[in-house]
């Protein structure tokens, strides 16, 4: 029950309302402070002056505020409303939604706080909850559309299509007269409710409405893709013929459409010549595209392959086309192809084409951009992993250049090829190079940053990339990339530190793209009530469905097995809390950890001194505001010293593993990452399940090999037993993966035998047999060490296997031996240093 | 090979906007929050395209690595909320492709999906844009390919001081004729009701309610500080103001 007041505070009261609605927050406090002198335990008035106290950024005072006012007067449905728009603004919704209901059942008529409770159901996906407040919201404001369109939406997104459309459909009838053409809500409306009845399966009424209402929507090229997509499922292949040739005149660079073209047509993929004669009329019909021309490529072979990659790689050579290698190299999984496509272009260089009739100068300039092309492609071609040659890509390059010394591309390829020589740092000062070539251009720039930091060097990182930041920003140039959630530079920097086992400044990063994927999450919060207004609903509902699977992006997926790998390391090498140590090797003391580790500290201090000035510069030098005008805080830990700090690395990686499991689950890096952190966690029955789950993607993955064993030694060395009904459990599970009746070490040697010549197998392999065996260690090393003569190993096979020698705690000699022999096979390469 | 598919009208591509954001912020110096890309394929969903590398074993259904092909190029375009001339016009806010992906005229294509959606859908009389001066290639692209021309030199338009062309191009050509087809769905549905009741003058009564609906029109902010929680929280402002 509101409190009362005299007329003259009760208008002050309104004010303050008003105040608040405008934004003048300043003015709001004010009022509502007469106020309260008088009235010092009025309820709404307190809650009225914390809900402005929040605005103004101080959540927590407005909390103090707010459960006073609730003490003063329970029976206040402002009060309540207040408690929950607070929850709300610190994101706790479960909080917020009980505190709305409190309110509502004060205030069952209020469309505001109904308002406010419906949009956090959407948020929360509780949809029957949300039927519950957009049915009283409808009946309460029937004619409003948006209220129709909004219950549908809840049933639709329940699953109850039927509802929905039901809803749609009802509202329609309501019209008299069908609306004008340019009423864009109701177009909308009727294409909303035509994809629901396709959803449902009712593919000829949804194609008869299409028919029916179609010709009035707005969205012009959705009606034709629906209509073709429609028909093509009905097999109805003539009329589907007309609509994808439609689609294809308005836009021929689309496959799908030719695709669907020629199921229509049931054009057999045995009959090219068939096929091909359809490609090819389209290329007269828009003779500047690509798809038509590129997509026969794919289906030709022999002589007719070789005569149409002829003509396509000259013609996009001419023209100097950068993309055309990423174009072909599609092909090479086609051995006869990836040759003749090597010999056409080794022709063009060895006896270029002629060109014939054009004025001389322009015809030598022409064939000269036709031969630095050449070698362009060819340069790419033998520095790609199904044709790799490095020695023979780097000459091509280099004629390439020469040629044409100004070519960024050109200059782009050469440090890629001394990426693949595994000479990190050859590559980064060759991008470099291309990045002055054009020093104007983001792109390059970008991409010379990001080969600063694959060489771990990330000073000289964020240095090219503060070229193209607004570096006032506070933080300088790190803030910008923050906050215009520059993901890609994020997850490389700290990939880059956790390279170098500087694990706090990598998890802070990891960490910062963890925030930006909750931010996004977030974002969809105003688009629940702005959509309806805009009636775009089709798109809304397509949103609304990505955000559910939100973090199954790669961007998530490849900063998850980061993090996750960090908190593992952090978990079994305590001491790097403290910044980058030597490896934990077997031989080494007590004294020597002691004094690594002071060394360690000592460095933190100095990084965490020197962080400390840098800010006072920064502060300093800017005016403390963001873009948006709002004062910003500096980051209170910018070397992620709390991070790393954390007492239980493995709970804080479960965070980043709950939704890669839910949303990745057929990765299966994923799930051996999730055995990892289980195995610690001492959670077998989890483990297991990774494992299960891991050996359905790929029984023979070596990883999954390794991991067999370690779960088979870790049951078996347990020092409590499970409980009963877990032990069954788990037994079970794993008889199915790893028999217990199983010879572990014929069941190794076996697995060694059948992958002889793979080499990530034969490290598992011999992993696992080092781990049954301790003794023979040394052999395992020495065939370790073998592996690097094997034909088809790779340099990042090499790499692994160096980084294994460091898990199996080897000693330095075989180390270095190792090491050597590696430097001497890749002799450009950095990456077998020993330092 | 390169396809050129709509952002978030059918088939929707919507999970790709988080890749056009980096998209965007590797090639270009004007960047946006996630929230403002969003907020262009929600208001204006059928004017946004993306260029992506078509996966070598097509698009997938459900799940998978194929599920987010590499995006090379994309355009993100609107309707002008606020016109200063009165008249509906459309407005390209970005449009990037990468420098490895030059040359196969997907800037082009991308541009006059755009533009024709601008014209269908919302009858815009023009497209606008702003280019800087110093961009030549874009310069060519946009008078001599499609057809734009210089409306003036605004002085100073980017942060770092340099200058920008805005450029115009009329789009009135590509209308659709509504008052064709509102004839004959009106013929038609006459003579599927030959009893002759003849519900004439459907169209004007349907208008004067639609302006009254219509939503009150929102404030962009251009440059950085997007999104549309500004944008709501000033809408309801000038409503309470009002």
């Amino acid at each position: 029950m509101p409190q009362p007041l005299s007329s003259k505070d009760a208008a002050l009261f309104r004010q303050v309302v008003r105040h608040y609605e405008n934004k003048q927050h300043k003015k709001g406090i004010k009022t509502a402070e007469q106020i309260l002198k008088k009235n010092p335990n009025h309820g709404d008035t307190l809650a009225m002056k914390a809900l402005i106290m929040s605005n103004m950024g101080q959540l927590e005072e407005a909390f103090v505020l707010a459960k006073e006012a609730l003490k003063n007067d329970m029976r206040s449905h402002i009060c309540w409303h207040v408690y929950g728009l607070l929850y709300r603004a610190a994101k706790n919704y479960e909080e917020a939604i009980k505190a709305y209901r409190f309110a509502l059942r004060i205030e069952p008529e209020s469309q505001p706080i109904q308002r406010d409770l419906a949009l956090l159901q959407m948020q929360m996906r509780d949809y029957q909850g949300y039927i519950q407040s957009r049915t009283t919201m409808l009946q309460a404001r029937p004619g409003f559309r948006q209220n129709w369109t909004a219950l549908a939406i809840a049933h639709h997104l329940s699953g109850d299509l039927e509802e929905a459309e039901k809803v749609l459909t009802t509202y329609e009838e309501t019209l008299k007269t069908p609306p004008p053409t340019s009423d864009m809500e109701h177009s909308e409306a009727v294409l909303y409710k035509n994809t629901i009845m396709a959803e449902a399966g009712k593919l000829e009424e949804a194609l008869e409405h299409l028919e029916k209402v179609g010709r009035r929507c707005a969205d012009v090229q959705a009606v034709l893709e629906m209509k073709a997509d429609y028909l093509l499922r009905l097999d109805r292949k003539a009329e589907a013929e007309a609509a994808y040739t439609t689609l294809l005149e308005r836009n021929p660079e689309n496959s799908n459409y030719y695709d669907a073209l020629v199921r229509a047509k049931g054009l057999s993929k045995d009959d090219p010549k068939a096929l091909k004669a359809m490609y090819d009329s389209w290329v007269d019909k828009a003779p500047r595209g690509d798809a038509a021309r590129r997509i026969p490529l794919d289906f030709l072979e022999g002589d007719d392959f070789k005569q149409a990659a002829d003509a396509y790689l000259q013609r996009s050579l001419k023209k100097g086309v950068p993309s055309l290698f990423a174009n072909i190299k599609a092909l090479y999984s086609n051995v006869a192809k990836r040759d003749t496509v090597q010999e056409l272009v080794e022709g063009y260089v060895s006896t270029p084409p002629q060109t014939n009739g054009s004025a001389e100068g322009q015809a030598d300039k022409d064939s000269t951009e036709f031969l630095s092309s050449s070698h362009y492609f060819l340069a790419q071609h033998y520095n790609y992993h199904l044709s790799r040659d490095l020695t023979k890509a780097m000459e091509h390059v280099n004629k390439a250049i020469e040629l044409s010394p100004k070519a960024v591309e050109y200059q782009m390829t050469k440090a890629r090829i001394w990426k693949h020589h595994g000479n990190l740092e050859k590559a980064a000062e060759e991008m470099e190079k291309a990045r002055l070539l054009d020093e104007k251009d983001r792109y390059i720039n970008s991409k010379a940053a990001k080969y600063q930091l694959r060489n771990n060097n990330n000073d000289k990182g964020l240095d090219n990339m503060s070229k193209f930041t607004r570096n006032e920003t506070v933080g300088g140039a790190l803030g910008d990339l923050h906050e215009m959630q520059c993901v890609w530079y994020l997850t490389e920097d700290g990939e880059a530190y956790l390279r170098q086992r500087k694990l706090g400044l990598a998890l802070k990063r990891f960490h910062a793209v963890y925030n930006i994927f909750d931010t996004w999450q977030e974002d969809q919060f105003d688009f629940h009530s702005f959509s309806l207004r805009k009636g775009m609903i089709r798109a809304y509902v397509d949103m609304v469905r990505w955000e559910d699977r939100l973090r199954e992006h790669p961007f998530y997926t490849r900063v998850a097995f980061s993090a996750i790998k960090s908190y593992l390391l952090l978990h079994d090498q305590p001491d790097l809390a403290h910044g980058p140590m030597a490896v934990n090797s077997a031989g080494e003391d007590e004294n020597e950890r002691k004094k690594a580790l002071k060394k360690a500290k000592k460095e933190q201090q100095r990084l965490e001194k020197l962080e400390a000035e840098k800010r006072e510069a920064r502060k300093a030098a800017s005016t403390g505001k963001s873009a948006d005008g709002e004062a910003k805080k500096e980051d209170p830990d910018p070397l992620g010293t709390q991070l790393v700090a954390t007492q239980d690395p493995l709970k804080e990686a479960m965070k980043f593993l709950t939704p890669l499991l839910d949303l990745s689950p057929k990765s299966i890096e994923a799930q051996t990452l999730g055995f990892e952190v289980y195995l610690r966690r001492g959670k077998y029955a989890l483990a297991l399940k990774c494992l299960t789950a891991a050996h359905a993607i790929d029984a023979s993955n070596p990883t999954l090999h390794t991991q067999l064993l370690r779960l088979r030694k870790a049951l078996d060395g347990l020092s409590e037993p499970l409980p009963a009904q877990v032990a069954e459990a788990v037994n079970a599970e794993f008889e199915a993966l790893l028999p217990k009746s199983q010879n572990l070490e014929e069941w190794n040697e076996s697995f060694l035998t059948t992958h002889k010549d793979s080499v990530p197998h034969i490290q598992a392999g011999l992993t696992n047999r080092q781990l049954q065996k301790p003794d023979s260690k040394s052999q395992c090393e020495n065939e370790l060490t073998a592996t690097l003569d094997s034909a088809n190993i790779t340099i990042d096979a090499a790499l692994a296997g160096l980084e294994l020698l460091n898990e199996w705690g080897s000693e330095q000699a075989a180390k270095t031996a190792y090491a050597q022999k590696a430097s001497s096979k890749w002799p450009e390469s950095s990456v077998f240093r020993l330092e | 090979m390169v396809d050129i598919l709509p952002l978030s009208s059918y088939p929707s591509y919507i999970d790709l906007l988080p890749s056009i954001q980096t998209c965007n912020i590797t090639n270009l110096p004007e960047n946006y929050f996630l929230k403002y890309y969003l907020y262009h394929a929600l208001t204006w969903p059928q004017l946004s395209f993306v260029a992506v590398v078509r996966p070598k074993n097509g698009y997938r259904q459900n799940g998978g690595a194929d599920a987010y092909p590499k995006v090379v190029g994309y355009v993100l375009a609107k309707m002008e909320e606020e016109p200063t001339d009165g008249v509906a016009h459309g407005h390209i806010t970005s449009l990037s492709v990468m420098r490895t992906h030059r040359r196969l005229g997907i800037a082009e294509r991308l541009m006059r999906m755009s533009q024709r959606a601008m014209a269908e859908s919302h009858r815009a009389q023009y497209v606008s844009l702003h280019v800087r001066v110093s961009n030549t290639a874009a310069l060519r692209l946009y008078r001599d390919t499609l057809g734009f021309q210089v409306d003036s030199v605004e002085s100073k338009y980017y942060a770092d001081g340099e200058d920008a062309y805005a450029m115009r191009m009329d789009l009135s050509d590509m209308w659709v004729d509504w008052a064709k087809i509102e004839r004959e769905d009106r013929e038609r549905a006459a003579k599927e009701e030959k009893d002759g009741d003849e519900g004439e003058a459907v169209g004007e009564l349907g208008k004067a309610d639609d302006k009254k609906d219509q939503e009150k029109m929102v404030r962009v902010k251009v440059g950085r500080g997007l999104g549309v929680g500004d944008l709501v929280e000033k809408n309801e402002a000038v409503q309470a103001g009002n």
